[in-house]
């Protein structure tokens, strides 16, 4: 571990939290000079969650994780793009399972010194709070965890900041 | 994505006052219908593709408890509506048992991940029993909404 960040991990997951977060990160790994990492997770557990529950048929279950993976895929190829805008090398990782559990092993597997994420959105429920996937993430992260707000301040700064 | 990143209480109708399940279906879209202005096209396009989908297999998942849902770009966002019947329903449910409480869940083609999401976290709140009971027995579109935000 350490300062400044020489590995920066940002998950990705196509919130609008996530992309301020991909921005930050973008622009934290130019400052530092750090090796960057974005990752989506399809999320099979919540998928097989539905097919146990009897929501989704068989068919549907095909469906769905056809859909998951391609939006991973297309979260990580905006993440390239964008890295790609301020001239920043960016490794894209797509994992399947359960969130927290794939981020916490590649955050291991990295030496990740930094974990980024965004989409924390307001506290309106305490129990979805203890269902929360992010809060999970940020409970069981090996290392520093920076939660980063949707905010425009972020945009605007991404789009100013020249390569 | 979870319900509480989707609730609202003008999407949310105790009672329903339809008895069997294509009215109950048609009733929950037509609250989405009419607390969103949708054109009649909209509305008959979101029907539509949440009946195609009951057609694959019943959304009674048990319990009491029916999730009727479709993925279809006539909404712009994900949208969760909730009803509550008075009447038990038969939803074809692999329990045998007939169900009142009602979640429609709708996304768009693209939201494949918040889509899922959300469906695993009603199911995932929805296998408390206590829980179960306090929504069964709510009386007012209000009382519903604290349930799922306290």
């Amino acid at each position: 571990m350490g300062v400044p960040f020489r590995t920066i991990v940002v998950y990705v997951d196509g919130s609008e939290g996530a992309l301020s977060a991909i921005m930050y990160a973008i622009l934290l790994a130019k400052q530092n000079q750090a090796r960057l990492v974005a990752a989506a997770v399809v999320n099979t557990k919540a998928l097989g969650e539905l097919v146990r529950a009897g929501i989704f048929v068989d068919v549907e279950r095909e469906e769905y994780q056809r859909d998951l993976q391609s939006d991973s895929e297309r979260y990580l190829r905006h993440a390239e793009r964008l890295a790609k805008q301020k001239d920043v090398p960016i490794e894209t990782v797509k994992l399947e399972g359960t969130v927290n559990v794939e981020m916490m092993n590649l955050l291991k597997d990295r030496h990740a010194d930094l974990f980024v994420l965004g989409g924390v959105s307001d506290v309106r429920s305490r129990r979805e709070e203890l269902a929360s996937e992010t809060d999970r993430m940020m409970r069981v992260a090996p290392c520093p965890v920076l939660v980063v707000r949707d905010d425009e301040d972020i945009w605007e700064a991404f789009e100013s900041q020249g390569v | 994505m979870n319900i509480a990143d989707v609730i609202e209480k003008d999407l949310i109708k105790v009672p329903l006052e339809s008895t069997d399940k294509l009215g109950i279906i048609t009733e929950l879209v037509d609250v989405l219908a009419k607390a969103k202005n949708y054109s009649a096209e909209q509305r008959k396009t979101v029907l539509d593709a949440v009946l195609k989908r009951e057609e694959l297999g019943s959304t009674g998942i048990g319990k009491g408890i029916c999730i009727p849902h479709a993925k279809t770009n006539s909404v712009k966002a994900i949208r969760l509506v909730i009803g509550i019947s008075r009447v038990s329903v038969d939803f074809g449910s692999p329990d045998g048992e007939k169900s009142r409480m009602f979640f429609l869940v709708l996304a768009p083609e693209d939201a494949a991940s918040a889509h899922v999401e959300l469906l695993a976290s009603i199911a995932r709140t929805c296998s408390s029993p206590l829980f179960r009971r306090l929504l069964e027995q709510a009386k007012q579109a209000d009382e519903v909404y604290r349930l799922f935000m306290d």
